[in-house]
């Protein structure tokens, strides 16, 4: 399965477009939204700098983009053109082919996060204690993985030519909604009280937890972890269902 | 073949399918079929579109489950057999991944398989070290498919499946597999392939498997295969005006043609078709009698299943 893990990887990183949007894109993105923001400006009952407050956004929306993109469009087209059928020839295990995907999708989402906080670091002087870089890119790292489960889950269940449109609804709603762009409390209150039951919501907060030097709240990680085992389990039942059609 | 003291590994069956049948709503793709591959034997497997051969490959990898009956690969699951490196496949619906090179996707195949060849020697046996360095989606059909041979050859199995194998490779190129594929059985593989180039079954396989809805039609040599048709095939010229239905009307015909001055046709007894010719008074020349060809037996193989099914 390594070998496989090490192709997959080769091939996002020689993928230029794919690089740019989930590695550049967030860093750019947080300079564009922070930029006008002075080194005071504070996000509402939050105590944070809008600039860490964006820092952990947008590095949450790269690796949201990284693990949700690269994983569900790739499977429902390899789907389409055979290709996991061919692997299933192979002594691969079933499960590794996800795997495989998941794993290389991660080690992208890595740098993806880090650059954005290099931007923050170097352009808005974003200071934080030595453990909390660490924990947050612990974190955040860690719960993209309920967002790599959703991108398995949508490649299995789109086709390959509606796959596209399903994952870009699905990732502009759970961005925007989960407030990964603009904080939800400038949202009307009947979307404040949608955006608190999303998991990207949840997934910014435990990093903002973090910024604020707390643990973070058991509730976040609870939704997260709902949404994990129901994306997750949603694969796998998906993923039972092609194995036995095709 | 006879060999005296045959080890114990090759008197096992390769492929054993029993009584299996799979269905896709109302539909038996594949009824009731029951049949053993042994050590060693190249099978085509031949039928119509629609007869059941991608099905019957689909069950014998184990990518298909049989509604009932059992399929099993060297004495275990396919599924085991795949896991332990003895069978590779190249399948029609088996893709390739997008955006790596030849070599890398043949690399992943070699260390996928648990006794691999090196890729280089895989790279060259597939015919394709000129075009490794090539990105796999930008390749013809007929590269595609010495890819796809590639990687159903990336290790030392003992089993190898073809799913129309030669599909968009030109005249060349299918002569240079098939001489390699020669080489594989030569070596003792069993192989297993699916066609619709006759030719190819006639000219490469030992053993022909006629499949029609799902059933086993025919199972022999291609020459029993022919010979089971049971009719031989009669050409010949004749002058001036043809009186199509005084022929139509000859003894044991089966089927009759006619295009300018060739007259031919099909016959279950050529000796009496011939005799009524002359009584008509005819003077036929270049006339040929000459068993069917593999393609001919095998539409009137199937076309006999079709008349007792209606």
């Amino acid at each position: 399965m390594n070998a496989l893990i090490k192709l997959e990887l080769t091939r996002a990183l020689r993928n230029k477009k794919f690089l740019f949007f989930s590695v550049l894109y967030p860093a750019i993105l947080f300079l564009i939204f922070a930029g006008s923001t002075g080194a005071d400006d504070k996000v509402d009952g939050t105590g944070l700098t809008v600039a860490t407050y964006l820092m952990v956004s947008m590095a949450s929306f790269g690796a949201l983009t990284a693990v949700l993109m690269g994983n569900s469009e790739r499977i429902a087209k390899e789907r389409e053109s055979g290709w996991v059928r061919q692997l299933r020839l192979t002594p691969l295990p079933g499960r590794g082919y996800v795997l495989a995907k998941t794993a290389s999708a991660a080690v992208v989402s890595l740098p993806s996060i880090v650059v954005v906080f290099l931007a923050a670091v170097a352009v808005k002087h974003v200071h934080l204690d030595a453990w909390q870089w660490l924990a947050l890119t612990g974190v955040i790292w860690a719960g993209s993985l309920v967002f790599a489960a959703l991108g398995v889950a949508i490649g299995y269940l789109a086709s390959g030519d509606a796959v596209r449109p399903i994952t870009m609804i699905v990732y502009f709603g759970l961005s925007i909604l989960g407030g990964l762009w603009m904080p939800s409390t400038t949202f009307p209150r009947f979307l404040q009280d949608i955006a608190k039951w999303l998991p990207t919501h949840a997934y910014a907060a435990l990093g903002r937890a973090i910024e604020q030097s707390q643990a973070p709240h058991a509730a976040d990680v609870a939704v997260l972890a709902v949404y994990f085992v129901l994306f997750a389990g949603g694969a796998a039942w998906l993923y039972r269902k092609d194995t036995l059609k095709a | 073949m006879t060999t005296t003291a045959v080890p114990a590994a090759t008197t096992t069956t390769v492929v054993g399918f029993d009584q299996v049948t799979k269905s896709y709503g109302g539909n038996r793709a594949v009824d009731g079929l029951s049949l053993r591959l042994h050590p060693g034997e190249t099978v085509a497997l031949l039928g119509p579109n629609g007869a059941g051969k991608s099905t019957t490959l689909d069950l014998l990898l184990g990518l298909k489950q049989p509604d009932s009956g059992t399929v099993s690969l060297f004495g275990g699951t396919p599924r085991e057999a795949i896991v332990a490196g003895r069978v590779g496949a190249m399948l029609q619906s088996g893709g390739l991944m997008d955006e790596v090179t030849v070599t890398e996707l043949v690399k992943l195949s070699c260390s996928l398989h648990p006794k691999p060849y090196p890729v280089s020697e895989v790279l060259a046996r597939a015919g394709i070290t000129q075009i490794a360095d090539r990105k796999v989606n930008k390749l013809s059909g007929g590269q595609a498919q010495r890819v796809r041979f590639a990687l159903a050859t990336a290790g030392d199995s003992d089993l190898i499946i073809l799913d129309e194998p030669t599909t968009g490779m030109d005249v060349s190129a299918r002569q240079a597999f098939w001489a390699t594929m020669r080489e594989q059985a030569d070596q003792g593989r069993t192989v297993l392939f699916a066609t619709h180039y006759l030719e190819e079954a006639d000219a490469i396989a030992d053993r022909v498997l006629v499949l029609h809805r799902g059933r086993l039609l025919a199972d022999g040599t291609a020459a029993e295969i022919k010979a089971r048709a049971g009719a031989r095939r009669i050409s010949f010229d004749l002058d001036g005006e043809i009186d199509e239905s005084a022929l139509r009307a000859l003894p044991a015909l089966r089927t009759l043609d006619v295009s300018g001055q060739t007259v031919r046709a099909q016959s279950a007894d050529p000796d009496a078709t011939v005799h009524a010719l002359y009584g008509l008074g005819l003077y036929p020349r270049n006339l040929e009698v000459a068993g069917l060809g593999l393609e001919q037996a095998f539409v009137a193989i199937t076309q006999a299943e079709e008349a007792e099914q209606s």
